[in-house]
Parts: structure tokens; C-alpha cells; sequence
């Protein structure tokens, strides 16, 4: 790490009041509304700590140890993260994953494969039995359990700080690290770049009609200036980087120090034990 | 007083790009003491930007070139020692303001470059809030930059280099993509760097009003990027005839000047500044015989705001159908009166996301005109336009062409009738040849392949394209790239031909050359409609405006009429364009009160351009 990291510490300073900080504080506005205790610990933590469960979780096929699993993140989430309008709608994701994954599976499993298991509904002569609604809902739970993990990482963790505790605690070059960040801010412009270009095709009628060739088509033919721009706008924004001595040194001053604490590592321990812990009780609770 | 040592000195350099087969620039010596300010001008492609870029070793070392002889800055050598090295003594800062910002708020993006410099963290912070106190963005540290305005991003572009804390800085265009209240506030920035006296500058710009006020000495470049005059900017006057012939844009109060010098009007010295200008025909006593504002007796400006001297850019290649074009344009609100017309709205209304851009505006559009829409940023200019030619979809019966219901009419029938031109040609590029990009709306319109072929062939011709039929319009160099989307707009027979803002980001003569193209068009009997900033190009070349502000009209009226009106523009958040700037208040000459063009002021003998 560089021999400055440490001289400031823009968490302390971000916890005063804004209009007490001084006026050469570091702060960023990132720094500024980390206030939650999720949003406070270290973007690799809430990575690493869901990483196990989260692979586990492809494997298992009962009902109980998902759903526990959304329990447990979305308790987290509720008391750990900042419940603004925008978390909340991604909180609800969640429950509209299992519902809508879990009823269409149920609906289009085959009949045949679940006749030994109770009818609970008869429409005509089709039949949806009980294994069938299991399966589903096993499935939906499943999927609705590996994204409330991801939320937990995702809706308290800002894309900078990712990159920045990559670079500082898993010593990826700063040269990566930062030039994915930079690019990472080409989006919104390729975004509206897209719509321009998609704007003036569709005055021109290039690959008008209906269909999926169509689209196929049409989607194509906007690719070629799409990228051309983002090569040319890559390549400018590319000099004005070297221009101000990126990568001059093989390390750079660190402004904002994400830390590896102690609570860290106790949070990591601590998912993983509950982890184990739910997948070794709740199907036998269940069962 | 003995001058101090050079901090830049350039000697004899050539540049050759890969796969260029000439050196532009060609042959460049001089050299730019502390503290000093440098204008470097030349005409389109004689190498400027590439110079620039040279200075720090951008090229060659980031871009391929072959570059001879040396560049040194301060003790180090361009292109040999690392850009990273010379970014200690050369900071830069691109036309493109977005191109340049790589953070998410403006404090950390002016910390940006001391950090990469390994720098303390109290060091980075002083510098950063030091350069962001100067160009007034301290107050902003915390912002994301998207969410300034494009003057606003690039002062933060200017105080990013400022924190590099390097002896020079060079600036290519730094308002080309700036609207003029943008402009306005980067030059107010680089005056205080300027007046401050602690960096050279080197300072690339076409918009010489501006530029010339903050600038001591000049490098002029010829066509091939060889100096050809280097000195004091004086030299921008005392050799004015000479730099005009070579293609170099010079500073409105100049070229008024000669013109009028033409005309027998004597200037001791010819005028750099609206002052000095003001200052000689002040002492002039007869008053000056000015053209009627809206008489077009002459042909439309032919391809140049300057007088006679001027060597002209490739000309547009439109056969000028009729000279006599509508000579009288209308009264507000009416378009030209003579001429019935072609685009009307009624009571046009459109949201976005379901915000009100325009609310209810009234105007017809005389066929034949060459109307300019102008406003403030955020005035619903793009809007209004996009409506108008059923780009985007108004509300049914509120905007017709040459009784089309635009709101009902399908593409295909707006196709034939209205050409439109996006502000990037690249991005309506739809076919991989140049033929076919001209052919696809005549296949659009179901045309036979034979005459689909006769058709795209002869529009190729029209517009100086058919040695490139067969090349991808990618490949196509900028202004033949602009010249394609106008002919692929215009060869199903459109009568009306859109534009919007196709001036921005491109050099003066490029901006001439393309506005020279329009007004051929119109003179041929297409309409015109273009939204732009660019005041003295709508002066000199439309013959209406309309005047937008927060999505209503305030003004449409012939273009003398409404240009002279200071309190609308005022009103409106625009700037008079420079020619009248320069000219409405002139002690004992109140007939220049209302020139807006420069073919109303009087040249050699009476005669036109």
C-alpha cells in the first residue's frame, strides 16, 4: 500500500455534520452518506461472506433452506441498509421472483412426472399435483434466495468502493482497477448515444418490419456507430488519463482508505457460521 | 529587461501520422516564455491539434506518428521522456469536456492527477481546492460533473490541470463544444489563469473575440503547418491581408474592419478588439453608406463571413439554381410573406417524461425560407424541430407540411417530403456503402433498381461524392461524412431539409463550408430549417428566426430584425451575434445600430462578396 494510506480518514470525518467539516476535508458524497451499518463495512466482506451460501444454494432442493435464506438477508437488509424508495423496490423483487418463477414452473412441469403425488387442483383433465407446485416453488425460492444474497452487497455498496477495496486489500493494479472505473462511467453516455442512434435509424427506416430478424437486424446495424463512438471516446479519454500522469508510479495516493477491520472479519466468520449452521438445521427442522 | 529562458521551445518539428503521406504540421519553430500567452492558428488540417497533442508526447507516444525534430519543456523532451514525466511540466485540456472527466465528483476528479503523482494527501487537497477556488467550482466539490452544465465541466477540465501544477498549459478548442454562455464562462476562467501570470498558455481557438483578449503572442501555421508568421499579436493587423489569404480566421473587428477599408473608411491601424474598432469609426465623421438590413441584392454569403481576400474552402458543389431568391422574408409570426407556407403548427404541445418542453407554440415556416431555431440551453430548440418534421410524433393536427397532417402521415410519405440530419452523421448511417446509404430512401420509396441507381448516382454527383461511391461511410473524411447525410436526406426530392445543431464540435471553416452548402440548397429552392447557437452563421445565412425561451416562442421574425433586437436576445439568454456586438453603439454612427451581417457593410466599390 502507499506510504500515505491512513493519513485520513474520510469515514471519521464523513460521520461529523457536513457544515462542521473543514473546508480541506476529503470527503466524498459517497463517503459523506455511508451511514448504514451494511453500507459501512468493507465491499469485500459483502462479497465474501454470502460467496459460500450462495454457491450452496444451487445445489440444495428443498423448500426451507432458501426461504431461510431470504430471511436472513432480508432482515439484514431491513435493519442494515438505507430503506430509501429505490432499496425497497429492489426488496421486492425478491418475494415477485419466487412467486412468478415458482407459479410458471409449476404450471409447465409435466403432469406425467408428478402423478404418484397429490392432486390438489383439476381443471378439466389437467391435474397440478403437489410435487409439481414443490419443485416449482423449490426452484423460485432458490433463485429469490441468490439475489436477496446479492442485494446485500449490491444496494450498500457503491461501484467505486468495489474497485477501490479490490485495488487496496486484493492488490489488483491500480491500472485495472481504476481504468474499469473510468469506463465504467462510459454507460450513461453509450446509453444515450444508443438512443440517438436508434432515434435516427428509425427516421431513416433501416430495417423496418416486424419479426426477430428484423430486430436482429436493426439491433446490428446500431452496434457499428455505437462503437466507433465508444472506440474514439475510449481512446480521448484514454490520453487525458496519461496526460495526467496515470500510472506514473506503481502505486498512487489513496484519498479515500476502505479498511479490512476487525468487524470485518467477524461479519465474513460470522455469515458463514450461520451459513453452515442453516444448512445443517433447517432441513432436518423441516424434514 | 532581459527576457527569461525559454520554457517551451520547439525547433523545426514535422509530424507524420501513420498512414498519412504528408507532414502536417510541416516545419514549426518557436517558443513560449513563463507566464506567456501563445495563440496557435492555422486553417483546418494544417496540424494544429496534432502539435498540441505533441507537446507532452501524446504523440507519438500515444498516438502512432513520426515525429522530427525536438520539442523540450523545461529541462525534459516531448516524445522521448515518458507523458507521464512531461505531465509535471504540460498539463492539457481537449475540446471534448466529457472525454476527459473519469470520476464521480469534482473533487475527486481535479485530485485525480496529483494522486497519480503520488503526492501527499494534504498536498492533493491544497492543490485541489486551490485550483477549484479558481475557477469557481469549489463550491461544487461534492457534484457529480455530469450534472454540470458543459461550461461547467470543462472549467473543471481546465482546473484538473491546473492541480498538476505544471508550468504550461495548452488548450485545443477548449468552447468548440460550448454553447456561448459556456464559452463565456471558460474564458472568464483562463483570463484569471492568464492575469494571475503564473502558467504559459498555449491556447488553440478558432473564436478569436475571445481568444484574443487573454493572448500576448500568436503562431500562425499555413495550410501545408508551416509557420508563417510568429510574433506579438499585433501581427494578426499589421499583416491582416496576408493571414486572410491563407485561410485564417480573423477576429470580427478585423475583418469588419477591412471591409469596410475596402469601402474607403481609412483605419490608422486595423482593429483587433469591438473597442478599437469602435474607437476608429468613432473619429471617422461621414456616416457609413450600410446596406437595408434585410435587401439581399446579392447572392447568399458565398461561403465565408470575410471580405473579398479570402481564400475559399472547397466549395459546396449545389448548382445555384436561382439567384433571385425570395427577397422580402415575413413579418413575425408570418414566415416570408410572398411565398405560402410549408410548415405550420398550431397549439404544438410535447412532454417529455411527462415534463412540458413546449407549450403551445404557434408559427408557419415559408417555403423557400432558410429559418434558424435559436434559444437558451433547455429552451425545447431540438424539441421543436424533431416535432416539426414528425422525428418525434406530435400530437394529431397540431403540425402539417404542405397540408400532411405530420402527426397522422406515415414514414414513409415523411420520408419523401422532409430530410433530416442529425447532429453526428455517423449515427444515421444505416448501409455499409456510400451509394447505397444515398440509394436506401429510393428503395424506401419502392423506385425501380434502375432508376434508384440513375438517382443515387446523380445526387453522388451533385454533392461531390462519387469518387466514393463505393467506400464504407465510416472511411468518409468529416466534411464529406456531413455532405453524405445531407444528400441521403435530400434525394427522394425532400422539400424541407433539418438540421440540428450541425455546427457543434467542428472548426469555423467546416462550420462555413457546411452553412455555405445550406445556403446553396435554399437558394435552389429547398427550405431550411437548423437549430444552432452559432448567431453570426444565422446571420449570415438564414433569412428567418425564431426565438425560443422555455418552451415557447418569443420571437419569429426576418433575421436582421430579430438579431438587432438587444432586449429580445437579452430576454431570451442570448448573445448578439459579434458583428453587431461590435457595432450597435458607435459614437456619431447610429446607421450601424442595426448591422447584423457583413454584407451590409459597405466593400470595394459597392460590391458583393
Amino acid at each position: 500500500m502507499a506510504e500515505h494510506v491512513g493519513r485520513t480518514d474520510a469515514r471519521r470525518r464523513a460521520a461529523l455534520p457536513s457544515a462542521s467539516r473543514t473546508s480541506s476535508s476529503g470527503s466524498s458524497p459517497s463517503s459523506a452518506r455511508r451511514s448504514a451499518p451494511l453500507e459501512r463495512l468493507n465491499p469485500l466482506t459483502k462479497a465474501a461472506g454470502p460467496l459460500p451460501a450462495t454457491v450452496m444454494l444451487v445445489l440444495v432442493r428443498d423448500l426451507a433452506t432458501p426461504a431461510a435464506f431470504i430471511a436472513l438477508a432480508l432482515l439484514l437488509l431491513l435493519l442494515g441498509a438505507r430503506l430509501d424508495r429505490r432499496n425497497l423496490l429492489f426488496l421486492a423483487l425478491v418475494p415477485a421472483i419466487v412467486l412468478t418463477t415458482g407459479t410458471s414452473l409449476s404450471l409447465w412441469a409435466d403432469p406425467a412426472r408428478f402423478e404418484e403425488t397429490a392432486a390438489l387442483l383439476r381443471i378439466g383433465g389437467w391435474t397440478l399435483h403437489a410435487g409439481a407446485l414443490e419443485t416449482g416453488f423449490a426452484t423460485g425460492l432458490r433463485l429469490g434466495a441468490i439475489t436477496a444474497l446479492a442485494l446485500l452487497s449490491g444496494l450498500t455498496t457503491s461501484g467505486p468502493d468495489v474497485a477501490r477495496s479490490m485495488v487496496q486489500q486484493l492488490r489488483l493494479p491500480y491500472r485495472i482497477g481504476y481504468t474499469a472505473l473510468a469506463a465504467f462511467r462510459f454507460l450513461p453516455r453509450f446509453g444515450h448515444e444508443l438512443e440517438v442512434i436508434r432515434q435516427a435509424h428509425r427516421v431513416r427506416g433501416a430495417h423496418a418490419g416486424r419479426g426477430p430478424f428484423a430486430a436482429i437486424a436493426r439491433w446490428l446495424g446500431t452496434i457499428v456507430p455505437l462503437l466507433a463512438g465508444a472506440i474514439r471516446h475510449g481512446e480521448r479519454v484514454a490520453m487525458a488519463m496519461d496526460a495526467r500522469a496515470f500510472g506514473a508510479h506503481p502505486t498512487r495516493t489513496e484519498r479515500h482508505v476502505l479498511r479490512w477491520r476487525a468487524v470485518d472479519t467477524a461479519a465474513v466468520l460470522g455469515f458463514w457460521a450461520v451459513s453452515a449452521a442453516l444448512f445443517l438445521t433447517v432441513p432436518a427442522l423441516a424434514g | 529587461m532581459t527576457a527569461p529562458a525559454p520554457l517551451l521551445r520547439v525547433r523545426d518539428v514535422a509530424i507524420v501520422h501513420d498512414e498519412a503521406t504528408r507532414a502536417t504540421p510541416s516545419s514549426v519553430s518557436f517558443a513560449v516564455r513563463p507566464g506567456e500567452a501563445v495563440l496557435l492558428l492555422g486553417p483546418s488540417g494544417c496540424g494544429k491539434s496534432t502539435l498540441a497533442l505533441a507537446l507532452n508526447g501524446l504523440v507519438p507516444r500515444s498516438v502512432p506518428a513520426e515525429v522530427r525534430g525536438s520539442i523540450e519543456v523545461d529541462g525534459l523532451r516531448a516524445g522521448i521522456d515518458s507523458v507521464a514525466r512531461l505531465s509535471t511540466r504540460v498539463a492539457m485540456v481537449q475540446q471534448d469536456p466529457d472525454a476527459q472527466i473519469v470520476t464521480g465528483s469534482v473533487l475527486d476528479e481535479v485530485a485525480f492527477g496529483p494522486e497519480n503523482l503520488l503526492l501527499p494527501v494534504e498536498e492533493v487537497l491544497r492543490r485541489s481546492e486551490d485550483a477549484l477556488r479558481r475557477v469557481g467550482l469549489w463550491a461544487r466539490r461534492d457534484d457529480d460533473p455530469a450534472v454540470l452544465s458543459g461550461g461547467g465541466r470543462q472549467r473543471l477540465a481546465i482546473a484538473a490541470a491546473l492541480a498538476m501544477g505544471s508550468p504550461l498549459l495548452v488548450l485545443d478548442e477548449p468552447t468548440a463544444n460550448l454553447d456561448p454562455q459556456g464559452a463565456e464562462q471558460v474564458y472568464a476562467a483562463l483570463a484569471e489563469v492568464v492575469a494571475t501570470g503564473d502558467r504559459a498558455i498555449v491556447l488553440v481557438e478558432h473564436d478569436l473575440d475571445a481568444a484574443i483578449g487573454l493572448a500576448g503572442r500568436a503562431v500562425v501555421l499555413d495550410r501545408l503547418g508551416a509557420v508563417v508568421a510568429e510574433g506579438p499579436v499585433d501581427l494578426l493587423r499589421d499583416r491582416a491581408e496576408e493571414l486572410l489569404a491563407l485561410g485564417i480566421w480573423l477576429p470580427t473587428a478585423t475583418l469588419a474592419a477591412l471591409r469596410l477599408r475596402g469601402a474607403g473608411v481609412g483605419f490608422e491601424r486595423l482593429p483587433l478588439t469591438a473597442a478599437e474598432l469602435r474607437e476608429a469609426l468613432a473619429a471617422h465623421p461621414e456616416p457609413i453608406a450600410v446596406a437595408l438590413p434585410d435587401a439581399r441584392s446579392f447572392p447568399p454569403a458565398g461561403g465565408s463571413a470575410s471580405p473579398d481576400a479570402r481564400s475559399s474552402p472547397p466549395r459546396a458543389v449545389v448548382p445555384r439554381a436561382d439567384p433571385g431568391r425570395n427577397d422580402s422574408a415575413g413579418e413575425a409570426g408570418g414566415g416570408t410573406a410572398s411565398a405560402p407556407p410549408l410548415v405550420v403548427a398550431r397549439d404544438l404541445r410535447i412532454s417529455r417524461r411527462r415534463a412540458p418542453v413546449l407549450h403551445g407554440v404557434d408559427l408557419s415556416i415559408a417555403a423557400g425560407s432558410f429559418t434558424a431555431i435559436v434559444g437558451a440551453n433547455g429552451a425545447g430548440k431540438t424539441t421543436l424541430l424533431q416535432a416539426l418534421c414528425g422525428v418525434l410524433r406530435p400530437p394529431k393536427g397540431s403540425v402539417s407540411i404542405d397540408g400532411v397532417d405530420v402527426g397522422r402521415a406515415d414514414a414513409r410519405l415523411l420520408g419523401r417530403r422532409v430530410g433530416f440530419v442529425f447532429q453526428n452523421p455517423e449515427h444515421q448511417f444505416v448501409t455499409s456503402t456510400v451509394l447505397d446509404e444515398v440509394a436506401h430512401e429510393l428503395r424506401r420509396q419502392g423506385l425501380e433498381p434502375d432508376e434508384v441507381e440513375r438517382r443515387a448516382r446523380a445526387t453522388l454527383r451533385r454533392f461531390g461524392l462519387e469518387h466514393r461511391a463505393e467506400a464504407h461511410p465510416f472511411l468518409l473524411s468529416g466534411g464529406q461524412k456531413r455532405r453524405l447525410s445531407v444528400a441521403a436526406a435530400l434525394v427522394a426530392g425532400a422539400e424541407l431539409l433539418a438540421l440540428d445543431e450541425p455546427t457543434f464540435g467542428q472548426d469555423r471553416e467546416r462550420a462555413e463550408e457546411l452553412l455555405a452548402l445550406l445556403s446553396d440548397l435554399n437558394a435552389a429552392g429547398t427550405t431550411v430549417l437548423v437549430v444552432t447557437h452559432d448567431l453570426q452563421l444565422v446571420a449570415e445565412h438564414a433569412s428567418d428566426v425564431i426565438v425560443l425561451g422555455e418552451g415557447r416562442l418569443l420571437a419569429h421574425g426576418p433575421v436582421g430584425a430579430v438579431l438587432a433586437d438587444d432586449a429580445l436576445l437579452e430576454r431570451s439568454g442570448l448573445r448578439p451575434p459579434p458583428l453587431h456586438a461590435a457595432l450597435r453603439d458607435v459614437p456619431g454612427h447610429p446607421e450601424l445600430a442595426t448591422v447584423t451581417r457583413f454584407a451590409e457593410l459597405p466593400s470595394s466599390g459597392g460590391r458583393a462578396d
